[in-house]
């Protein structure tokens, strides 16, 4: 297997929180969660607007320091510090952005390069293959509709083939051919690593062999 | 996932690579600082005309020039992520101190495309005594390294605030005006053929001081 694609996790991977809980200024972001998940595995997290599903994933992908508690990513014996989890975790989420100037090679091949992958340009062919953008490679960001974009943020998470994927929303803006690729794309991530989807989309709550609820009333309310 | 051994140094040439490629596409700061080298030059030039051996206003017209025709890069170098909503994705793929080391090579090798246009047509309608070469190239680069860590510092502290046009005019002015004193000090001092030994130490001081500085900060900027 090409080292652009998944590779099944050799050592054990768990993700754990305790006791993670998040404020924005006095507006509670996330209620405090604690949980334990194993690799393989695809995931589910439901819950209402405001609830805290991107809040929680900013914090799991090392975007967002949580007020309190700790998220710890674990693979063998090594804890990954937030620092580090770039390196092992991959990201989509719709405020993804791409730079307007550059192709949608160019950009990802920035991303591979950034990280280190030794082969950038074979583990970006990977992943546009693998979400079907490989027709668009030399368009300008710019020149791509909203599923499209999609399918680049897509591509971005599972470049290099990361151990965990956190998706947030990654069936929106989608075709039906596009949701079919992120259910492919989730089993085969399932398979080989951990992959945590954010979601209120039936069709997408499917995909996870477990889910975690979050169970807050929603839209942020002021503790 | 294979990854190649230094991947820290590995981000900084990417990102000093996409920095290099964004401005070659858009033009963002490089048409506006020509522009302003350009216009500020000609019009003293058709105003007062060659200045001849005041020095002192040599010195610090090169240095008013420079500086301004630079800022609205330099000063913009993390407000273009936040504003086109791409800090995200660099932050995903490579630390802090990595993106402001690629930035600040970035803004390292933007001054000194400027001072390639503008330093040999500031000697042309300027005039004035011919420069001490070595000692002239000692000011320009120190004054240059010194002026982008400082930029580059600024910029990413004021880049997540609100009003942060203002405010990098008010971080900036106190961090800047050694640097500037300096550069324009030891300048002169080298038209008037004396040493600049005391500037160049200030200027390298300075800028390792601002680096070193930097290097502890960056990693602690962007934690939300």
């Amino acid at each position: 297997m090409s080292a652009a694609v998944a590779q099944p996790v050799t050592a054990p991977l768990a993700l754990e929180a305790e006791g993670l809980m998040h404020r924005y200024g006095r507006r509670q972001g996330l209620d405090p969660l604690s949980f334990r998940l194993a690799a393989p595995s695809a995931v589910v997290l439901t819950g209402p607007n405001g609830s805290g599903k991107s809040t929680l994933l900013r914090i799991l992908a090392g975007l967002l320091r949580p007020t309190a508690g700790s998220a710890t990513l674990r693979i063998g014996a090594e804890d990954l510090p937030p620092s580090a989890r770039r390196l092992r975790v991959g990201f989509a989420s719709p405020e993804l952005a791409f730079y307007d100037e550059l192709s949608v090679t160019e950009n990802l091949v920035f991303a591979a390069e950034a990280r280190g992958l030794a082969d950038p340009r074979v583990a970006v062919a990977t992943a546009l293959e693998r979400v079907g953008l490989a027709a668009r490679a030399r368009d300008l960001v710019p020149e791509l509709s909203s599923g499209m974009k999609q399918r680049l943020r897509l591509a971005f998470a599972l470049l290099g083939g990361p151990a965990v994927v956190l998706l947030d929303e990654p069936g929106s803006h989608l075709d039906d051919e596009g949701r079919a690729s992120v259910a492919r794309l989730v089993d085969e991530q399932a398979r080989a690593g951990l992959v945590i989807l954010a979601t209120n989309d039936e069709r997408e709550m499917k995909l996870g062999a477990q889910s975690i609820e979050l169970r807050r009333r929603g839209l942020g309310d002021p503790a | 996932m294979e990854r190649k051994a230094s991947s820290s140094a590995a981000a900084v040439w990417a990102i000093l690579r996409k920095e290099c490629r964004s401005e070659w596409r858009t033009r963002y700061g490089l048409n506006a600082a020509l522009l302003f080298a350009v216009t500020s030059l000609a019009a003293v030039s058709f105003a007062v005309g060659p200045l001849g051996d005041r020095t002192d206003i040599l010195s610090a017209l090169l240095w008013v020039v420079l500086f301004f025709a630079a800022l609205s890069s330099l000063s913009h170098a993390f407000v273009r992520e936040i504003e086109g909503h791409t800090l995200t994705l660099l932050r995903l793929v490579a630390s802090p101190t990595a993106i402001a080391l690629g930035k600040l090579f970035f803004n390292l090798i933007f001054l000194v495309v400027i001072e390639a246009v503008t330093v040999p047509l500031f000697l042309l309608l300027m005039g004035g005594p011919p420069p001490g070469w070595s000692r002239f190239l000692a000011m320009l680069s120190l004054g240059s390294v010194a002026l982008a860590a400082s930029c580059t510092l600024v910029s990413a502290i004021i880049a997540q605030t609100r009003g942060r046009g203002a405010l990098f005019a008010g971080v900036s002015f106190p961090l800047l005006l050694p640097v500037l004193a300096a550069a324009v000090k030891g300048t002169r001092a080298q038209w008037l053929g004396g040493t600049v030994g005391a500037e160049a130490s200030i200027l390298l001081a300075y800028a390792l001081a601002v680096f070193g500085v930097s290097l502890l900060l960056y990693d602690h900027l962007w934690e939300d």
